[in-house]
């Protein structure tokens, strides 16, 4: 009789500890004064929680991290789903296509963001292409347009362009791996829907807007709640490219956690508190986003 | 009659997801012009990758000057020598692939166990267990970075394999996979097993979990995938950079003295061939698995 149990206990025995565990034990610590040096912790009350909301690195944290997933979640969505739109259409070459975009989503993302790194110096090759595009044209055009040079910013370097460069890496890893999600979506409609589209005289046009995205509306909500999940708690990008720099422009909630629960070892207790804020506006924000969006059956 | 009836369904639009907005004349020549379109956009988009490689092979000095050159003066692989040697790359693959392989195996033993009780037996408070391992998915990693730091430190795990790998021994993902898997499966199969006398764990190890074959494939290979690519938790957990993956590593790489950036995209090429390698041998299972996550939206 006991027998399910012991089929379950192992996975139940290591999620209970690490998953719920370990956030029963996040809001305990953030309750308390948490220096390792010290062997007693000391209850503070919501003092933590107070500090946190009127912190400004982390009102700036949280502005960045909204201000990530505002121009991450949108690019990626849009650029994967035109992608595999195109993608789709194509009969022969199909495998290797879907291939070549997968590949820098299985990369490590630590491995690209060193890329970039040097993709995006000030003399590398993101703003070197529009350099040996001006090159080519005529002096003539060079002169009607009035930029005969182009230097391009230092993109890691420069507070206003940092976040969008992070953005572009971040972007480039995920788009092959949307792309495949998105394809999966668009071969489950079925062709029924298109013929009858035909018949009665859609453009092309018509058929994307009132054939495959209502359509695709559930892959649409999954790919969404995915990405602002994702992009919610990007981390190793910043790590690698700015650690939060220049001028804090790409300090966000993840990396503010990390710096204050590990790099200033002692302030666990505060820098817990900052994740269970964060928790409950993500879970806030996921909730909402699941109930606007709410998955429907669209077809048999 | 009978040949125009051919010609309109030979190229009718009879594949809705090919007809472009191509005109009728260009009908044959479009899927040629956005295949090539696609494939450039592809090249550009693994430039760097091939920037990548092309540094690996610069010398120092080569590097130095020329840094975006698309060819090197002179190929060298000191490069690669010196990341090995120096920068004890291999030692972080080593540690990568022995994490990467634990997890996978011990995670799908895990999961299947789970997902195979979910799955086909009854008993008091499935669902609702079922609900609390679904609810882990819902969990952010930041959020429990500290205390699982915490738990780990308690258990005197600190700065060992078992530390880095054991919090990953379990996930609400595969178990969610795996049991959507075993419910798709015909149980014929395991109620003959059951009528010659097989026990519970004999039919799950025996019947089911071959049968489950090709997810599990599916599952390891995501699970490698992750592990291999996880950065901030052998970041926080290990502080013996003997014991450090080839992620970590190569991060805090550019610390080191004697270290150049030629080096660290050689051990950059390193860290990516086994994954790549992986991918193309087994690209239809990954696909596949990835339409199928999508699908659960």
């Amino acid at each position: 009789m006991f027998k399910p149990y012991a089929f379950v206990l192992p996975a139940l025995a290591l999620l209970g500890l690490f998953s719920f565990g370990s956030m029963a034990l996040s809001l305990w610590v953030s309750l308390h004064q948490w220096d390792p040096l010290m062997p007693e912790h000391r209850y503070t009350g919501m003092a933590h929680y107070e500090r946190a909301v009127r912190d400004p690195l982390v009102r700036t944290a949280l502005l960045n991290t909204l201000y990530y997933a505002a121009l991450a979640v949108p690019l990626v969505a849009a650029s994967s789903l035109a992608l595999a739109l195109l993608v789709g259409k194509v009969r022969r070459g199909q495998g290797i296509l879907k291939t070549l975009f997968f590949l820098p989503s299985i990369t490590p993302m630590v491995v690209i963001a060193l890329i970039w790194v040097w993709m995006l110096r000030q003399d590398g090759p993101v703003n070197q292409t529009p350099r040996i595009v001006l090159g080519c044209l005529p002096q003539a055009l060079k002169d009607f347009l009035g930029c005969s040079h182009f230097s391009g910013p230092n993109w890691l370097m420069d507070s206003r362009t940092a976040m969008p460069a992070i953005v572009l890496t971040g972007a480039w890893h995920a788009v092959g791996y949307y792309m495949v999600i998105f394809l999966a979506g668009l071969g489950d409609i079925p062709r029924e829907f298109y013929e009858a589209a035909r018949i009665d005289g859609a453009n092309a046009w018509q058929e994307l807007r009132f054939v495959t995205l209502p359509l695709l509306r559930n892959t649409v909500v999954f790919v969404l709640v995915t990405l602002v999940i994702g992009a919610l708690q990007v981390f190793t990008q910043v790590y690698v490219m700015t650690g939060g720099g220049p001028e804090q422009s790409t300090e966000v909630l993840a990396s503010v956690i990390f710096k204050k629960g590990f790099a200033h070892f002692g302030k666990m207790g505060y820098a817990s508190a900052i994740a269970w804020l964060f928790f409950l506006f993500l879970l806030c924000l996921v909730l909402v986003q699941m109930r606007l969006m709410r998955s429907r059956r669209l077809y048999d | 009659m009978d040949r125009n009836d051919r010609s309109t369904t030979g190229n009718g639009p009879t594949d809705p997801l090919r007809a472009g907005p191509c005109g009728r004349a260009l009908r044959r020549a479009c899927p040629g012009l956005l295949l090539a379109f696609l494939v450039l956009l592809a090249l550009t988009m693994l430039f760097p990758f091939l920037w990548m490689a092309v540094n690996s092979f610069k010398t120092e000095e080569d590097f130095h000057t020329r840094p975006f050159a698309l060819w090197p003066e002179t190929w060298t692989l000191s490069t690669y020598e010196q990341a090995v040697t120096i920068g004890r790359v291999g030692i972080y693959l080593w540690n990568s692939f022995a994490y990467a392989v634990t997890v996978t195996l011990a995670q799908l033993f895990v999961d299947s166990l789970a997902a195979y009780a979910f799955a086909r037996m009854s008993f008091r408070g499935r669902d609702a267990l079922f609900g609390l391992v679904l609810a882990t998915m819902l969990l952010p990693a930041s959020v429990q970075l500290i205390p699982l730091f915490l738990i780990v430190k308690w258990m005197g795990l600190v700065n060992t394999f078992a530390g880095v790998v054991l919090p990953s021994f379990a996930g609400a993902f595969g178990i969610f996979m795996l049991r959507q898997f075993f419910l798709n499966l015909p149980r014929d199969l395991e109620d003959a097993a059951r009528i010659d006398g097989c026990g519970p764990f004999g039919i799950y190890w025996r019947v089911a979990l071959p049968m489950a074959r090709p997810a599990l494939v599916t599952l390891g290979l995501f699970l490698f995938l992750s592990e291999w690519g996880s950065f901030i938790w052998p970041l926080v957990i290990l502080s013996d950079t003997s014991r450090y993956p080839v992620t970590v590593g190569i991060a805090l790489f550019r610390n080191e003295s004697f270290i150049y950036w030629n080096n660290v995209f050689a051990a950059s090429v390193l860290a990516s061939l086994p994954l790549i390698g992986l991918f193309f041998v087994a690209q239809k299972h990954l696909m596949g698995g990835i339409s199928l996550s999508g699908l659960k939206g």
